[in-house]
């Protein structure tokens, strides 16, 4: 058995011992990695890969790129325009827009549908992402018909990070120890709300216009110069000391 | 004038590109950036793959047909490594920016006026950097690969790799391959004149460059203390690792 968090590149092969086997469950492969039958997993990615055994899932972690949406994915779109029965929804710069149906929200009749104008941001969930089709996007759990957070997101800024830390913060506390950015903040009584989008969009409402601002500029600092716990330490206290 | 300086390669330093790199060998230097996957425009788009458009600037004045020409061969080149079938309707844009390129002591020649043979000798920096810089924006990939040139002289000696403008210059041919990792040759390039024995020889050389040594080998070589020449893939894979470590350190 190989180490956890091996190193690959696109190409390379991997140790079958790594690979994990489980008597019933089929084999789940995460990003970064493609099937070529009958029994070669190749990475496609530069990255390191993780192995769940309990879910007998293999895939490869990564940071950088563009994002590529895939089914249940929660990201932040901004609304480019209206027609017929769809919200047009841009999810990536330059790619191309997702559709949004006006009936994709909670509770919504015809006559109630949210009106969304150009430049709105939605939190939305990635309904459909087939390469072959045009993105699909709800903002509404088919299954219970409630919202769960999802909709449109009012005021607050949009903050782009990288999609490593978009993954970090969307974990749980306990997989995702070393951002602490977000707890330090709150822990100085400052009022705020997050939006993480896996596609690197972070919107921070809620409080003051001063406070998202630097909530923000703390957010993007730590994402651009890669901060370790002890340097976001510092630059809240610094962000903070600025504040008064 | 003698190549010993190792390359210099810089990994994702452009922040509004989704992948860049820069990368210095032999004189040359290059800059690349990767977008993609992007939309691609209605006429251009192909229903069943996405289309690879590589952009190539010149260190001085406007691109012209010379551009035009490493801008198809490195096209060509790329589309067998990137996935494109995953990708379809899309757009992947690859500008590769020679900054700098080197100077031949005995031609006081403009910027950028070089024969057809030097056009072939940036090949593999243009190539080499554009597989970083695709390794940086986390394209879907078969394999990465490099490439390097071999001049063979024209007095039968040695051939050469990486030859300077003056070497070109004064051999009989001067050859660009390129391999996978794997060893699988992707791209040959060849100018001048020359048998197939010279052709076979350089070819051996290139491969020896580009290919990726098995654990064991490596180990002997430094034993041997003869591994002078860089090895292409072991920087790709080298430089790779660390940013990999460098992105995922919150892990």
């Amino acid at each position: 058995m190989a180490e956890e968090g091996l190193f690959v590149l696109p190409g390379d092969l991997i140790d079958p011992s790594f690979i994990p086997s489980h008597p019933k469950k089929p084999l789940r492969l995460g990003p970064g990695l493609r099937h070529i039958p009958p029994n070669s997993i190749l990475p496609t990615v530069s990255g390191q890969v993780y192995t769940d055994n309990r879910k007998n899932s293999i895939w490869v972690e990564y940071n950088g790129g563009r994002y590529v949406p895939s089914t249940n994915d929660q990201v932040i779109g901004q609304i480019q325009r209206s027609a017929g029965e769809h919200y047009y929804v841009n999810i990536a710069p330059y790619a191309s827009n997702a559709v949004l149906p006006h009936l994709a929200f909670e509770g919504v009749t015809k006559k109630t549908r949210p009106q969304l104008n150009p430049g709105a941001l939605v939190y939305a969930r990635v309904a459909l992402a087939h390469k072959h089709m045009d993105v699909e996007l709800e903002c509404v759990s088919p299954s219970t018909g409630k919202a769960d957070g999802l909709g449109p997101l009012v005021d607050g800024m949009v903050f782009n990070v990288s999609l490593g830390l978009a993954r970090r913060l969307s974990m749980s506390k306990k997989e995702n120890s070393k951002v602490i950015v977000l707890d330090l903040l709150g822990d100085a009584g400052l009022v705020f709300e997050v939006v993480v989008g896996r596609n690197g969009r972070v919107w921070i409402g809620g409080g003051s216009v001063a406070d998202t601002v630097l909530v923000g500029r703390a957010l993007t600092q730590t994402d651009e110069e890669d901060h370790g716990p002890e340097a976001q330490k510092n630059v809240v206290r610094r962000l903070l000391s600025e504040r008064k | 004038m003698t190549i010993s300086a190792a390359p210099d390669v810089v990994l994702d330093h452009l922040s509004k590109a989704d992948g860049s790199a820069s990368y210095s060998y032999a004189g040359y230097a290059v800059t690349a950036t990767v977008n993609g996957p992007i939309e691609a425009q209605r006429r251009d788009e192909q229903p069943f793959e996405a289309i690879v458009d590589v952009i190539v600037r010149p260190a001085a004045g406007v691109g012209g047909t010379r551009e035009r020409h490493l801008e198809s061969i490195l096209c060509s080149t790329l589309r067998h490594l990137i996935l494109l079938k995953n990708f379809p309707r899309q757009l992947f844009q690859i500008a590769l920016q020679i900054t700098s390129v080197p100077e031949n002591d005995y031609v006081n020649s403009k910027l950028m006026q070089a024969s057809s043979s030097q056009n072939l000798s940036v090949l593999p920096t243009l190539f080499q950097t554009a597989i970083l810089a695709l390794v940086s924006a986390a394209v879907p990939m078969k394999t990465t690969a490099s490439a390097t040139t071999i001049a063979i002289p024209k007095d039968y000696g040695s051939p050469l790799l990486n030859p300077t403008p003056r070497q070109v210059q004064t051999s009989s041919s001067i050859h660009v391959f390129a391999f996978t990792r794997q060893g699988d040759l992707l791209l040959s390039q060849s100018d001048g004149s020359f048998s197939q024995d010279e052709w076979d020889v350089a070819h051996d050389i290139a491969k020896d460059v580009c290919m990726e040594k098995k654990r064991e080998e490596v180990d002997v070589m430094l034993d041997d203390d003869e591994s002078q020449t860089q090895n292409m893939a072991d920087l790709i894979r080298a430089e790779a690792q660390m940013k990999t470590d460098s992105d995922l350190h919150w892990k």
